[in-house]
């Protein structure tokens, strides 16, 4: 399956990562960073100290002032950029599925990170896909299960623009299952980064548990995080009508309802309500909240939403 | 506790309705969904977020408000007044007599008048009283007047239709007397108008609404049935029939004569619209026997298609002359038919052997039980003040009456005569200027014909009409020819029988199977039966003996069904039907019976949107 066209590949590449925050990677990279070093930006003078490398003094200075200071440049360090993929069960649903157009953003992401020499992970939740928890009997199921784990494996760190066609074959590889724990995804993968960066969650945040303690980690550490909630059609505008008993897909709890086209109007009022309070915690905490039907277009998206957004420019 | 409406409790059925609504389980689809958390929220959110929300338009709140407004409406129990002006006081009386029973009306006539008189108790307001009277052979008060609808309605539903005829004037002389002095009262008569005369009731400003029921006059009836010995050869009887057609098409028919159920003859026979047909039958009788004439054509009026008669064989007369000696008399006497002749000159006992006595000009010393022909004689038991008259001159003579039948007295002289005061119980045949010279008439029971001169001392024996006054006597005063004509009683009139002993019980088998024990007073000397309201064959049981008789329609009035457009009070006053509708009908039901259409409608539009 191709991620993503090559009209929007060449698009894509003019874009990068803008970071509202210096970045904090300690390998060197294309990115401006609070840390001084060698670079070709000039950051500030300080007052020269003994021991200072002599090539860094301010020669033009010391003439006018008889002083000795020392000129400081920026270090450019690269950003990492984390891409919280969710693949749950959830995410299964919807036509076009929601986690094929979860995975064409993260290709997107990790395509304009990768072109700007910054280090990608993906890391897609629950840890391990469901299939191979329950069943590792067969070979080729065993097999996928192996690929797929090898391809989980490379998703953690990607670095380099020669590196692309791996990464998106690795994406292509990922398969979604089980129950997913937002919360505990998050937190885990805040705690684990050394260093905080651009964090991107791809989800339908349709969690039982909440978002909320998760992106508060996630924040808390430093990560300056943008959300892309991916909600199917039929969860925007159901269509099956009548006296339904829903089972839920992760949970397996069951809700009776008696829905017609009368209670839609109501029913989006609470879809709404529900994006609206995470809008609003979003913006309390300075992340950045997408939503987007996975019918959406993912030029759109990509094109337009992001890029107004000044998540890449 | 009463209620004024208790039909209303068959609405009760809808609640079983109801409950089968609520017992049919949803049945819902399993759906496998991403997630349910939207769910949850959108049910916590819709079921109970505020005490109250922004009216919205839904159809179902609408249907609830319509509903509503029905039942409301249906407990304000709303009504049209109508153009009949408000009566304080209705007297209904409802026909209930055999034209009644036609059925050019469903079911019945009589069933359709009574619907329409229950209609009019359902508009009687609450304060308004009815009294319902049923008229048939006699006036019956089913309900003194009251306002308790449901009592009314009980009323009316145990009027029953006979086969008599209608006698309206003794029920309309009782509504009268209800409504005098009442403003606002009102007579509704619910009639065919098959009714006689009633000329009593010109110009009494009856407050009288005539309701009429019934459509067409489809009918052929026998109107008139007699059964007599045929005159030339005795062994045989001869049934007379009139088969009057009162349709407006000529109709044709199969009339059978049945002896005890058993098919003598049949016949076919055509009638022309408004014509009458009269039939002549002869058969041989063995033993008395009920004869019945039978109509089998289809008309309206099923109840004077058959007619009944019982026929007693002739039996010898046994007549006792008591006479010094007339030999005209006992000539004539002799030359009536199957007469027994005693002759004797005085009487010793009460003549009970006899069939009737004969006293030429001898007053007996036991006068006699039985019916007398007394000639010349005095019996101050009978008549008063009795004198002499000299060459009465006959000036007027009663030849309708059955004793003058064909017998005149012109020429006829008379020397000298005893007269009296015409006695109550007694008409006069032949008067003279001073006084009756014949008198006749039924004194208890007992038949009496008293001539005022010997017929000696006149010319009478000597003239044509004396013999045939003698035969005529003698038809007259034969006892049997009283029960037979006793035998046969119109629909509703009472059966009666001379009891020759006393009595304490008799049973009666009615033409329907049922039989009925009646209770005789020991002290009466007749025999009384007066639940006659149906044609046919009726079998007493009174003592030993077993009696039967025969309860008859036989009335051209009441076999005419055509449904009178106007009832004629006397020459000069009518009354037209009315086409007045019941007043302050009542819409209640009405409005009840909408507001359930739109709790059903409401309750199918609540189950189709969620689909």
């Amino acid at each position: 399956m191709a991620l993503l066209t090559p009209e929007l590949l060449r698009r894509l590449e003019q874009f990068q990562l803008l970071a509202a925050r210096r970045a904090k990677s300690s390998a060197k990279g294309e990115r401006r960073s609070r840390a001084r070093g060698q670079s070709v930006e000039f950051a500030d003078y300080r007052t020269y100290v003994h021991g200072d490398d002599f090539r860094y003094l301010d020669w033009n200075l010391y003439g006018r002032l008889e002083r000795l200071f020392l000129k400081l440049y920026e270090e450019e360090r690269e950003l990492p950029v984390r891409i919280f993929l969710d693949a749950s069960e959830s995410m299964t649903f919807g036509e076009p599925r929601k986690f094929d157009f979860a995975r064409q953003v993260a290709a997107a992401i990790g395509y304009v990170a990768l072109s700007g020499f910054d280090r990608v992970s993906v890391i897609p939740f629950p840890n391990a896909p469901a299939n191979a928890e329950t069943d590792g009997g067969r070979s080729e199921e065993s097999a996928m299960t192996t690929r797929e784990l090898a391809a989980r494996g490379a998703l953690r760190s990607v670095r380099g623009k020669k590196s692309t066609m791996e990464f998106f074959q690795n994406l292509t590889a990922l398969t979604a299952g089980g129950a997913a724990n937002l919360n505990e995804s998050l937190r885990r993968g805040a705690l684990e980064a050394r260093q905080a960066g651009v964090a991107v969650v791809l989800s339908d945040f349709l969690d039982p548990a909440g978002y909320e303690t998760g992106l508060t980690a996630l924040v808390g550490r430093g990560f300056q995080v943008d959300l892309v909630q991916i909600l199917a059609p039929e969860e925007l505008s159901p269509t099956t009508f009548g006296d339904l008993r829903l089972v839920d897909s992760e949970t397996g709890g069951m809700q009776e309802v008696t829905f017609g086209r009368y209670r839609m109007k109501a029913y989006q009022q609470t879809l709404q309500n529900f994006i609206q309070r995470m809008r609003e915690f979003c913006q309390g905490r300075g992340i950045n909240f997408f939503t987007a039907s996975s019918k959406t277009p993912l030029e759109e998206l990509l094109l337009r939403q992001l890029r107004q957004a000044e998540v890449w420019g | 506790m009463n209620f004024l409406a208790p039909a209303g409790f068959a609405f009760a059925a809808s609640i079983p309705v109801v409950i089968l609504f609520y017992l049919l389980k949803r049945k819902r689809v399993v759906k496998l969904v991403s997630s349910t958390l939207l769910w949850q929220q959108f049910l916590a959110e819709t079921q109970a977020s505020a005490p109250f929300q922004k009216l919205k338009k839904n159809w179902l709140l609408i249907l609830q408000i319509i509903l509503l407004i029905f039942v409301v409406l249906a407990l304000a129990r709303p009504f049209f007044a109508s153009k009949s002006k408000p009566a304080e006081l209705r007297v209904v009386i409802l026909d209930a007599s055999g034209s009644m029973q036609a059925t050019d009306e469903t079911p019945t006539r009589f069933e359709k008048a009574r619907a329409e008189a229950l209609k009019w108790v359902d508009g009687l307001k609450d304060n308004d009283q009815m009294v319902i009277l049923q008229a048939g052979a006699n006036t019956e008060v089913r309900q003194s007047a009251t306002s308790e609808k449901a009592a009314l309605r009980r009323a009316l539903q145990a009027c029953t239709c006979s086969d008599s005829p209608t006698r309206l004037v003794p029920a309309l002389r009782m509504a009268e007397s209800l409504v005098r002095d009442r403003r606002n009262a009102e007579i509704h008569l619910f009639s065919d108008g098959a009714v006689p005369e009633l000329k009593e009731f010109e110009n009494r400003a009856l407050p009288l609404v005539y309701h009429r029921v019934g459509k067409d006059s489809n009918n052929l009836g026998i109107t008139a049935l007699d059964a007599r010995a045929n005159p030339e050869n005795a062994r045989q009887r001869a049934i007379y029939a009139s088969v009057a057609n009162f349709s407006t098409n000529s109709k044709s028919t199969e009339l059978e004569l049945l002896l005890d159920d058993h098919l003598l003859e049949t016949r076919s026979l055509t009638v022309g619209p408004g014509e009458t047909s009269p039939q002549v039958f002869l058969a041989a009788q063995a033993r008395d026997g009920v004869f019945t004439v039978r109509s089998t054509a289809k008309d309206d009026l099923a109840a004077d298609n058959q007619a009944s008669i019982v026929s007693l064989l002739p039996k010898p007369v046994k007549v006792l002359l008591v006479s010094r000696g007339n030999r005209l008399l006992e000539k004539a006497l002799r030359s009536a038919a199957d007469v027994e002749l005693t002759t004797a000159t005085d009487m010793a006992d009460a003549g009970t052997a006899f069939d009737f006595i004969v006293l030429d000009d001898v007053a007996p010393a036991i006068w006699p039980k039985g019916n007398v022909l007394a000639i010349h004689v005095v019996n101050t038991n009978w008549l008063e003040s009795v004198s002499h008259v000299d060459a009465p001159p006959i000036v007027d003579w009663k030849s309708a009456h059955p004793l003058l039948r064909y017998a005149s007295f012109d020429n006829v002289q008379v020397m000298q005569s005893l007269t009296a005061k015409t006695p109550t119980w007694a008409v006069s045949l032949v008067d003279a200027p001073q006084a009756p010279l014949i008198l006749a008439g039924e004194l208890g029971r007992q038949r009496i014909i008293w001539i005022g001169f010997d017929t000696l001392e006149s010319n009478w024996p000597l003239r044509v009409s004396f013999p045939i006054f003698i035969a005529n006597a003698v038809e007259w005063l034969n006892p049997a020819n009283a029960k037979s004509s006793q035998l046969l009683v119109k629909a509703g009139d009472a059966f009666r029988l001379a009891l020759a002993r006393p009595e304490t019980g008799a049973q009666v088998t009615l033409p329907s199977g049922v039989t009925k024990n009646v209770v005789v007073d020991p002290a009466a000397n007749e025999f009384v039966f007066g639940d006659t309201y149906n044609q046919g064959v009726y079998r007493l049981k009174l003592g030993t003996n077993d009696t039967v008789f025969c309860v008859d329609l036989l009335d051209a009035a009441e076999s005419n069904i055509k449904p009178r457009d106007e009832l004629s009070l006397g020459q000069y006053t009518k009354v037209s039907a009315t086409t007045m509708q019941r007043s302050n009908m009542e819409l209640w039901r009405t409005i009840a019976s909408l507001g359930l259409v739109v709790l059903l409608i409401e309750w199918w539009y609540y189950h189709r949107r969620t689909v």
